[in-house]
């Protein structure tokens, strides 16, 4: 296939940087959730283009959306029964095009989910897959008479599951599953699986998509005497798919999901030939730790143990998601810590996490949360946030699974908060409406008209992010005051430097930063742009006030 | 004028950058470079594997070190056992060092009570660097209670050998307990706990004029103002050979210090009738038999070398028919020699009596004790040399009756 016919057709507001995504602000958005625009109680796709001035406003550039494929919606669509076409609740394949232009036409890349590792119980290929011991897809699935092999693999879904195979009656054997047990897992090792979901991809980059999130990439392959997780069989897949890629559609990008340590997580950059960005999943609950301990050390710690990635690799950083606050990569005495902190009621707890959103693990604190999100757009990495929490947006805990957090977007006071005309009772989902972040008190319209509102506060600090490529693409350079309830680093990319000062604490607090590698600088604080006396040879002193952060340039003049 | 901080402005620079913490841990210090390390590295695992989530110091008061104890404890740190150990803290655990006057007994206690009030400790504890056998489950044990329990004092209770801790047993426990009617083993510790209000309580009521002794006036300070007081086991205790120079000083920081509290305290104690026992966590006191070498021939001497030199000293501080009944057993032969515990009780109440009245230099009057002390200790050493620890122990419960018994004695005194 030629190149020329490959391409989307209009890219013209895009940047043509191939590292375009080190310099991103990403937006997590479902479809379902973001705007209904035929009054049937579901967002679509046409809602969600409806809205992309609002998300351009916001300063982003790039969005990624969960799961809009065919699906029996057992687990919020990644159980996909097709790869190749759209839920119809969200609308039609041509629809999902108009979005992918209207978002490029305003420089807004679109990041889709690749389901990879598993299939939906219902999708044509398990079903043939399981309908004989001789069909020319038995073997797209992991398939064994007995529930014996790969003891060694953790069960994930720990709440509702208790083996990671499953008994199918109809072929009277037991199939592989990592997740839940009606999403079987594709057998990797069988190259026609690989082929096909290259051919899934390339049917979305054809169409234009920019890139894919690659869900759940560490359990592709299977392995007797392993924990069947990270194995180099694994790797081969991924720098396979990745070749394809870069050969046919340069400047699009792979993201990995996989929820692992730093050091496990280093293989999936290989040579800066596999994945462009992952998930720092392990530094996510330390941010919410130190929040709460008022100390660096959680964060420092990760980030210390953090392996260096090739060039033009990327961390992709975030406070909240659709999923639970994972508590799998920390220790059991950090875990306890966490759960008795931030999620005191039982119901707040899912699997080994906690399914609360931003603005209620914060307590509402406007001070913490701009604190969190301060160290969110300066710590190395790309940021995402998660839709909603721009506005503080609350959750629902007596809604099952993670549908807590994934209620429907709040745009303004009014009916249905603005996010549909159907009757209440048809929303895929209840609104939030209780009296503190309830849609009367949170809501898009409100805020917009409110200068000092958290999203026009949200508005400043990515403009002001997006201001200097020091923060997606420079080194940083951990400071250590004394004063553990400082964390203090400096960001620097050829001449630029940007110091980063952050007070954890939930009191004033005063430190003393070691400057001496940039005496001679004036401080500009970026926000306000004003002067701070020169660096010299003294110990730099600054004042903080409870959970107050600041954002240095560092001028030689 | 305002008064001139005891606080030199790093120190404070070093609380500023700690800022405030639920446990202190307090170690005094003096040229303790062999063993500090180990010592600190113990407190640390102790806190973290105790005391996860909260926030702590160790706070080093060095008393001028030349063999650079202070830089070693605040260099070690919890992360480089980690390997070995599987510890993980969960916040930043420092450790932080001042200097104090050339003793550590003089300002140590009163720089360790002043950090916690700025710091806000709930809980502090102070920790002997002579403790080379401190476990970590000592900082649970010692802490704990103030911290989850709502007491305010914790002193320790050990296994000591019989004949370890003279002093303690043939004066301080049995003198305490039956003027302040507690029975705590240990008034005079080197190990103990305390909750960051009585810290701060001792702190502002109290003149530092002479730092020796503030750990017993504290203890005492605690009982006299009804201070929740419980005792914790920590196991054996190690024995710290000294010489006999050592005795006077050890005097003056205990019997001293009890003596000059008498006189405050007065209203307490002679309200007082019988001792109550203190709540203890572990044993309450265990006694072991192993050998220990200690020249009784010696001490004898040494009494009766007293008994006659010091005379007129004597003649000023005991009542005639006390120093009669001293100067007879001074002339005994080795094998019949016995300072009888009664005649032992009397000699200390008149000795508090004598000290309160400033008869003589106070400081002469805790001098002159020590060979009296030494006879007694003699005697002790004598009558117990066979006996079984059970023995022992009824033998130091016989002296405290008999302190009780003739308090009275000491009230007449003190009245006339």
């Amino acid at each position: 296939m030629l190149r020329e016919t490959v391409l989307p057709l209009n890219v013209s507001s895009l940047n043509n940087d191939p590292l375009w995504y080190k310099d991103a602000v990403i937006y997590q958005v479902h479809v379902r959730t973001f705007q209904d625009s035929n009054g049937d109680g579901i967002g679509d796709f046409q809602g969600l283009e409806q809205k992309l001035d609002y998300i351009q406003e916001l300063g982003v550039n790039a969005i990624w959306l969960m799961p809009f494929f065919p699906s029996p919606l057992r687990d919020d669509g990644y159980d996909i029964s097709d790869y190749h076409s759209v839920h119809p609740s969200y609308g039609t394949l041509d629809d999902f095009r108009k979005l992918l232009s209207s978002a490029h036409d305003r420089g807004i890349r679109i990041i889709i989910e690749l389901v990879s590792n598993h299939t939906s119980d219902q999708h044509p290929w398990f079903q043939e897959s399981r309908s004989s011991r001789d069909n020319p897809r038995r073997n797209w699935y992991v398939w064994s008479d007995t529930d014996t092999p790969y003891k060694g693999a953790r069960i994930i879904f720990l709440d509702t599951e208790t083996s990671n195979w499953a008994w199918d009656p109809v072929s009277k054997a037991f199939y592989w599953h990592r997740f839940f047990s009606h999403q079987p897992d594709l057998n990797y090792d069988n190259p026609a699986v690989r082929e096909e979901m290259w051919n899934v991809m390339k049917f979305w980059l054809e169409m234009g998509v920019d890139a894919f999130r690659l869900d759940a990439i560490p359990y592709l392959v299977e392995r007797e005497g392993t924990n069947c997780e990270n194995l180099p069989e694994t790797h081969v897949v991924l720098k396979e798919l990745r070749r394809k890629m870069d050969e046919n559609f340069p400047g699009r990008m792979l993201l990995a999901e996989a929820n692992q340590w730093p050091a496990d997580l280093r293989p999936y950059f290989g040579d800066g030939d596999e994945f462009h960005m992952a998930f720092h999943f392990p530094l996510m609950p330390r941010m919410f730790m130190a929040l709460k301990l008022e100390d660096r050390k959680p964060i420092t710690e990760i980030l210390q143990q953090t392996p260096v990635i090739p060039p033009s690799c990327q961390w992709s950083l975030f406070l909240r998601n659709h999923d639970e606050l994972t508590l799998e990569m920390v220790t059991d005495l950090e875990r306890d810590y966490m759960y008795d902190t931030y999620a005191e009621s039982k119901m707040m707890r899912l699997n080994l996490g906690i399914r609360r959103r931003l603005a209620p693990l914060l307590a509402n604190d406007r001070r913490r949360i701009e604190l969190m999100n301060g160290m969110l757009m300066s710590l190395p990495g790309t940021p995402i946030i998660y839709y909603g929490d721009e506005i503080g947006m609350g959750d629902n805990i007596n809604l099952g699974d993670r549908n807590g957090v994934r209620t429907p977007m709040q745009w303004d006071g009014g009916a249905n908060a603005g996010f549909s005309t159907a009757p209440q009772e048809r929303l895929y989902a209840p609104l939030i409406q209780d009296p503190v972040y309830g849609y009367p008190a949170v809501n898009v319209l409100a805020q917009e008209a409110s200068e000092h509102s958290l999203l026009n506060w949200m508005k400043r600090i990515i403009a002001v992010r997006g201001s200097t490529a020091v923060f997606g693409r420079g080194s940083i350079e951990f400071l250590r005051p004394v004063n553990h309830r400082i964390l203090a680093y400096v960001r620097r990319l050829g001449n630029e430097a940007v110091l980063v000062v952050n007070n954890l604490s939930s009191s004033a607090q005063a430190v003393e930063l070691d400057l001496r590698a940039h005496k001679g600088t004036i401080p500009i604080e970026m926000f306000g742009k004003n002067m701070f006396p020169r660096v010299g040879d003294l110990p730099y002193l600054l004042t903080l006030g409870a959970y107050q952060f600041y954002w240095f340039r560092l001028r030689r003049i | 004028m305002a008064e001139e901080s005891f606080l030199t402005d790093d120190f404070l620079r070093q609380l500023i950058n700690v800022g405030e913490v639920d446990i202190l841990v307090g170690l005094p210090t003096h040229n303790n470079a062999k063993t500090v390390g180990s010592i600190v590295q113990t407190i640390q695992s102790g806190l973290v594997g105790a005391f996860p989530r909260e926030r702590a110091v160790i706070l080093n008061v060095d008393a001028g070190s030349r063999d650079n104890t202070p830089e070693l404890v605040t260099s070690i740190s919890i992360d480089d056992m980690r390997p070995a150990s599987n510890l993980h803290a969960l916040r930043t655990l420092h450790s932080i060092s001042t200097q104090c006057e050339a003793s550590p007994a003089k300002g140590a206690f009163r720089t360790v009570l002043a950090a916690a009030e700025l710091l806000r400790a709930r809980a502090c504890v102070l920790l002997s660097p002579d403790s080379t056998n401190i476990q970590a489950e000592w900082i649970a044990t010692l802490l704990r209670p103030i911290y989850h329990d709502g007491i305010d004092l914790v002193t320790p209770t050990y296994c000591r050998h019989k004949f370890d801790g003279l002093l303690i047993t043939n004066l301080l426990y049995p003198m305490v307990r039956a003027l302040y009617g507690l029975k705590i083993r240990e008034a005079y510790a080197t190990e103990f706990s305390f909750s960051g209000r009585l810290g701060s309580q001792f702190l502002s009521q109290n003149s530092w004029d002479d730092g020796a002794g503030a750990e017993l006036r504290f203890i005492l300070a605690a009982i006299t103002a009804k201070f929740r007081i419980c005792q914790s086991y920590l196991g054996e205790k190690i024995h710290v050979e000294r010489r006999a120079s050592d005795l006077v000083p050890a005097l003056r920081e205990t019997v001293g210090s009890l003596f000059t509290a008498l006189d405050p305290d007065l209203p307490f104690w002679s309200a007082v009738t019988g001792s109550q026992p203190v709540t203890t966590i572990g044993s309450e006191h265990e006694v072991c038999l192993g050998p220990l070498r200690i020249n009784r021939k010696r001490l004898r001497e040494m009494f009766a070398t007293g008994v006659n030199e010091l005379e007129s000293v004597f003649e000023s501080i005991l009542s005639p028919a006390t120093l009669a009944e001293l100067q007879r057993i001074a002339g005994m032969e080795e094998e019949d020699f016995a300072y009888p515990a009664e005649l032992w009780v009397k000699t200390v109440y008149e000795f508090a009596a004598s000290y309160r009245k400033s008869v003589i230099n106070r400081d002469h009057i805790i001098q002159a004790m020590a060979p009296l002390f030494r006879g007694r200790a003699c005697t002790f050493l004598t009558e117990n040399r066979n006996s079984s620890a059970d023995e022992v122990e009824s033998n130091v419960e016989s002296l405290c009756v008999d302190f009780e018994r003739l308090k009275p004695y000491l009230q007449q005194l003190w009245n006339v």
